[in-house]
């Protein structure tokens, strides 16, 4: 039998992490890097600026849309004691953001903990070779460190994704290495048994807006956090572009020829803005969808429209197909957000010119239900 | 010939600096500034020592235009302090730039607002290249807070980059030839002496060119048009007036903090503003604690350090103070990163920082300056009508002088002044009252108080009409006060309001969370539209507008509101109520969606997450509206026509059966809510329609009593919206149906009480199981007629739980 092969080649690798993918535009910024750097820091705090807002002149690109001050606040954050809280509606590239940020600060940014409801300390903090503790009983050779051990030894900075999905008690595992920066490995004798964060060492994490209700955080942790609320980007051209661009690339990987309508992806667009903000262009309010209406979101319906038109008719998407596609995503399984939509398609549409708006109108009877 | 240019930002320190510092220098014999030229003759009235700010204030109106515009001055205006400077030195002041209300200045409401927004794509490139949020980071980068030296060249580099090659729109283009006339006549004037010229930045690079060849004559201060009204004076300002200009009228935001960088320079701005969000925010109770003020502070120096600055800017302490004291997760952004006055919703810290940049120094004018034209208008007016003793008075509004008078004293009333207080009137709802009473006594406080309308506008009824416009702003999404709003400018007879306000009131309107505050305000302004010939309000176009405005709003609101059976909702029956009335009577005149109209109550009544009440009133909404759709064919909504009208609507209303739906909403839990809302909006069409008469009839009689006591008081109160001579045609029905003889009015006048009639139907249906019991089943025809009188007999005797439980 074959044996299992874990390491693909680079080029095989689906998604290479940041500073992989980004490497020349790092060694370009390291090699370009005067300024003074925080201790434990491979980038000065301007150099890493520039590799997440980018910089034409040294050919860094913009990997991060919005305000340059967000990126600011975010790097002094993770300079000084306190560690950095990425909180916003889902697919406003938090985890992006976060991980650019962890290989701008450490270079690397695969030290991560991914949160959810069966997140133990073990897989935080440190485990056991089990095998090596019973033999020899507990030693630096038989501890497994986890992110969180090997970030505060080594001097990195800890990605902790999703913290809120994790238990109120396990997330606070994380007080003491933030407030005192040690960790103590009670099991271990001397000098070895307690481990204190070298320069470096920081925590970026990102929580969910939507999943407050899940599992809060404690005050006590939420102290030795600075927030930092990422947004939907705020340009309506902004968003429009990146659609467009993003669906035509994947309409393409599809086989289909037929560029997206810039019409049609504007009633797209507008429309997903809209019922995310929970404001008309006109100033109505509205209750927001219960489901998520991220750009991601609306690149996968574009993509969608798409399909739809070229494969169904061979043609570009429509409005027709917009309504089509907006029940699966925008309403998913709940019937109060289909009801929303149903709504917003009755009411706020007719008063608008354009004739991809009437068309949206008309089509409103292909909703389900 | 020694001219000396300086392109400044208004309301900047910087700028402001550089002003002072170049007319110390020079010492010039003339100082021009950009501002209007009316003005030059009354420059004095400016130095005569008022605490700032204050603003000249414009006001022009002709057969087609009004208009009213402010140029605001503060401590830090460079505008104002090349004003001080240049008189200190000697120098001749003149205001060169053509007056506000000049046909070139329309729309614009701040002379000192911010050009950068006219030329969005260049800063847009230029915050991209220098890596900040905006125009105002950017402002602060490049000139507060960096060093002074090589001020004068940057700015000069900066205006010239920004203006580029564009060219100038018309307006600009008119006022730089008459700036420019000014600095030629200044320059041949001033022979060898210097000449500084203060404009705003965009302004120099053509008055350079421009200033350079033409006649050398002084121009002339334009005069007003003949047939036109206006003027310009100083009126009293304050910094929060200041911070709420946005869009393209917005000068610098945050004149508190801006105030105190010119007085004691950015590090010791920046502590004062650290110093005074924290005290605000302690003062609220807000929890600060001196490790959030060290990881503010640590945070805001670390800033200034990553953006270059020398000590923290006004964004590097915002973004630190940001960082320390917000622990969640902000629901709209942060306002400093993006342009524009606060927006709801924002984190209350954030609110208090807003505030303490903001500051709140209101400003004073000296008591010798001339008094703003609105007082001696509002004495003539006073005067003329014979108001300006002390006294009481009764009006009677339908005699017409009675009336102007009336009008008079609700426009002062309006603007605050004291000493004029109504003690009877007509209040905002539908009460027919047409007298007033006024108590008219002198007051001390009453000359202040008139200077500071002052600043609203020239009569009284401009300013009235401004103060009203503010108010709207003001009032945002709380309805009940914009109803306040709009009655009050019917009763001061303003008809109309600026499009401004037309704006601000259809977005207050359009942000309402509740039904039954749109549905009040719907009623009481449909009314004054339809009927109102006391006040003028007849068909006016504004009201016409509010009522659009609210119709929609009903409408999707009503689709929204979703719950279980709870207790009919009288204010949103009555919203949906007053949609019918607004969609009835005005829905041709407005042309309002009558379609999109009935098909949305059709969705409502057919909905099973909406309440009864409002499933009942919709379905009532639809069959009151069923006549007028058929009879309004084949017109329909707004979108057809564009493309394709011949593919039919699938949401075409069909026609209305009634005793079907009356029979599907028929549950005894919700019945009588579901009535109530039906009832409420068509209360005609049941009476007219036997068939439905007598299905409920039949449904009511069919009821196990359990059931049918469980509804009594909910069915009570939907009868109720049946007058008394109605519920008579109700009960006449009932009789007939029966074949018995006698009135529906001696059914009604039955003696009894209700609450009696029920603990008698307790006992009879006591007595019937007893009977069935031992084999000996009766039953009567009249008990359906029995509970017809519970429900619609004797008005008035509610049948309260208390009754229920004494009977």
């Amino acid at each position: 039998m074959k044996e299992l092969e874990v390491t693909a080649p680079a080029d095989q690798v689906q998604r290479p992490p940041a500073e992989v993918r980004y490497a020349d535009e790092l060694a370009r910024l390291r090699a370009d890097d005067t300024a003074a750097r925080p201790p434990g820091w491979v980038l000065s705090v301007q150099a890493a600026r520039r590799f997440v807002i980018g910089d034409d002149r040294l050919g860094v690109s913009r990997k991060f849309v919005g305000d340059p001050s967000l990126i600011d606040r975010a790097l002094i954050t993770l300079a000084t004691s306190r560690g950095l809280m990425l909180v916003g509606d889902p697919g406003t590239a938090k985890s992006l953001l976060s991980e650019l940020l962890a290989a701008a600060v450490s270079g690397d940014s695969t030290l991560t903990i991914q949160g959810g409801a069966a997140t133990t300390e073990d897989q935080i903090r440190y485990s056991w070779n089990y095998a090596l503790l019973v033999a020899d009983g507990p030693s630096t050779r038989s501890l497994v460190p986890a992110p969180l051990l090997r970030g505060m030894a080594e001097g990195r900075a800890v990605r902790f994704e999703e913290i809120t999905r994790c238990p109120l008690e396990v997330q606070d595992c994380l007080l003491s290495p933030l407030s005192d920066r040690m960790l103590a490995i009670p099991e271990l004798t001397g000098p070895e048994s307690m481990v204190f964060a070298r320069d470096g060492f920081t925590v970026i994490a990102t929580a969910n807006t939507r999943d407050r209700g899940v599992n809060d955080m404690s005050s006590a942790l939420k102290r030795r956090f600075n927030f930092e609320t990422v947004f939907p980007i705020a340009d309506f051209d902004t968003e429009l572009t990146l659609v467009a661009d993003e669906a035509g690339k994947l309409l393409r990987r599809s086989g289909v020829t037929a560029e997206p309508r810039r019409d049609v992806l504007e009633v797209l667009v507008t429309t997903f803005r809209e019922l995310r903000g929970g404001e008309t262009a006109r100033g109505d309010t509205m209750e927001r969808l219960s489901s998520v209406m991220s750009t991601a979101e609306a690149v996968s319906v574009a993509h969608a429209v798409g399909l739809r038109g070229w494969f169904l008719r061979g043609e570009s998407g429509n409005a027709e197909d917009v309504v089509a596609c907006l029940a699966g995503t925008a309403a998913k399984d709940s019937p109060e957000d289909l009801a929303k939509l149903r709504r917003y398609l009755a009411q706020q549409v007719d008063w608008r010119t354009g004739g991809q708006w009437q068309e949206l109108r008309r089509a409103r009877h292909l909703l389900p239900g | 010939m020694p001219v000396t240019f300086i392109g400044v930002r208004h309301h900047s320190p910087a700028c402001a600096r550089l002003v002072a510092d170049t007319i110390d220098e020079l010492r010039p014999a003339y100082v021009l500034i950009e501002g209007p030229a009316d003005l030059n003759e009354r420059i004095g009235e400016l130095l005569l020592g008022h605490q700032l700010p204050v603003a000249v204030f414009t006001s022009y109106r002709d057969d087609e235009r009004r208009h009213g515009s402010w140029a605001p001055f503060c401590d830090y205006s460079p505008e104002w302090v090349a004003l001080t400077r240049g008189r200190a030195v000697g120098a001749e002041l003149r205001f060169i730039d053509l007056p506000a209300w000049h046909p070139a200045f329309a729309g614009r409401s701040n002379r000192y607002a911010d050009a950068e927004l006219r030329y969005a794509d260049v800063m847009e490139r230029l915050c991209r290249g220098f890596g900040v949020d905006n125009v105002d980071a950017l402002w602060d980068h490049l000139f507060e807070i960096a060093p002074t030296d090589g001020l004068a060249e940057r700015l000069a580099t900066y205006f010239d980059l920004v203006r580029g090659e564009a060219a100038a729109g018309e307006s600009d283009t008119a006022r730089e030839a008459y700036m420019a006339s000014w600095v030629r006549a200044a320059a041949a004037s001033a022979g060898d002496r210097p000449v500084v010229v203060v404009t705003g930045g965009f302004h120099r690079p053509a008055l350079v060119t421009l200033a350079a060849t033409g006649d050398t004559e002084w121009p002339a201060a334009p005069r007003l048009p003949e047939g036109a009204l206006g003027g310009s004076y100083l009126v009293p300002y304050s910094f929060r007036r200041l911070d709420a200009f946005d869009g393209y009228q917005s000068g610098m935001p945050s004149p508190g903090y801006y105030q105190e960088l010119w007085e004691s320079g950015p590090s010791a701005a920046a502590r004062h503003l650290v110093t005074s969000v924290a005290g605000r925010l302690r003062n609220r109770k807000q929890p600060v604690s001196t490790a959030d003020l060290i990881a503010a502070r640590a945070t805001a120096d670390g800033l200034a350090m990553v953006r270059g600055h020398a000590s923290p800017a006004r964004a590097d302490v915002l973004d630190g103070l940001a960082s320390a004291l917000v622990n969640e997760a902000l629901d709209v952004p942060l306002p400093w990163s993006s342009r524009g006055t606060l927006r709801a919703g924002s984190h209350p810290v954030v609110v208090e920082m807003v505030a303490a940049l903001s500051g709140n120094r209101v400003g004073r004018l000296h008591p010798g300056t001339p008094a703003p034209p609105l007082v001696h208008d509002l004495d003539a007016e006073l005067a003329r009508a014979g108001l300006d003793g002390a006294g009481d008075l009764d009006l009677d509004l339908t005699r017409p002088g009675d009336r102007s008078r009336s009008v008079i004293l609700h426009r002062v009333r309006v603007l605050g002044v004291p000493g004029f207080s109504r003690t009877a009137g007509p209040s905002v709802g539908l009460d027919p009252a047409l007298r007033e009473r006024w108590a008219l006594r002198p007051d001390p406080g009453r000359l202040t108080a008139v200077i500071e309308a002052g600043a609203h506008g020239a009569t009284l009824a401009d300013a009235c009409a401004a103060a009203l416009a503010e108010r709207a702003v003001l009032a945002g999404r709380d309805v009940d006060a914009l109803a306040a709003v709009l009655f009050d400018a019917a009763l001061a007879g303003v008809t109309e309001v600026s499009d401004r306000a037309l704006a601000d009131i259809d977005a207050g309107v359009a942000a309402a969370p509740d039904l039954s505050p749109v549905g009040r305000m719907l009623a009481v302004v449909l009314t004054m539209w339809r009927h109102d010939r006391v006040f003028g309000t007849i068909h006016s176009a504004v009201l016409g507008r509010v009522v659009t405005a609210a119709v929609r709003r009903i409408l999707w609101l009503a689709e929204g509101a979703h719950g279980g059976a709870a207790p009919a909702d009288l204010g949103r029956i009555a919203a949906l109520a007053a949609c019918r009335d607004a969609l009835r009577h005005a829905g041709r005149a407005l042309s309002l969606d009558l379609h999109g109209a009935v098909e949305t109550a059709s969705r409502v009544s057919a909905d099973p997450a909406a309440p009864p009440d409002l499933r009942g009133a919709a379905f009532g909404l639809r069959w009151a509206l069923a006549d007028l759709v058929t009879s309004a064919l084949p017109a329909s909504g707004p979108g057809s026509g564009v493309t394709g009208a011949a593919v039919p609507d699938p949401f075409e209303p069909v026609g209305v059966d009634a005793v079907r739906a009356v029979r599907g909403a028929f549950v005894a839990a919700t019945a009588g809510d579901w009535l109530a809302g039906l009832f409420a909006v068509a209360r005609e069409e049941v009476l007219h329609d036997e068939e439905v008469v007598a299905l409920l009839d039949d449904l009511l009689s069919g009821m196990g009593t359990e059931d049918f006591l469980v509804a009594l008081p909910a069915l009570r109160q939907a009868f109720e919206f049946f007058p008394p001579r109605e519920r008579e045609t109700i009960a006449g029905r009932l009789l007939a149906r029966r074949g018995l003889g006698g009135t529906g009015r001696s059914l009604l006048r039955s003696a009894v009480d209700p609450s009696v009639v029920a603990a008698g139907m307790r006992l009879d249906e006591r007595v019937d199981e007893l009977l069935s019991s031992v084999g000996l089943v009766t039953g009567t025809g009249i008990a359906g007629l029995v509970r017809g009188v519970a429900i619609v007999g004797v008005e008035g005797a509610g049948l309260s739980t208390e009754t229920e439980g004494r009977a």
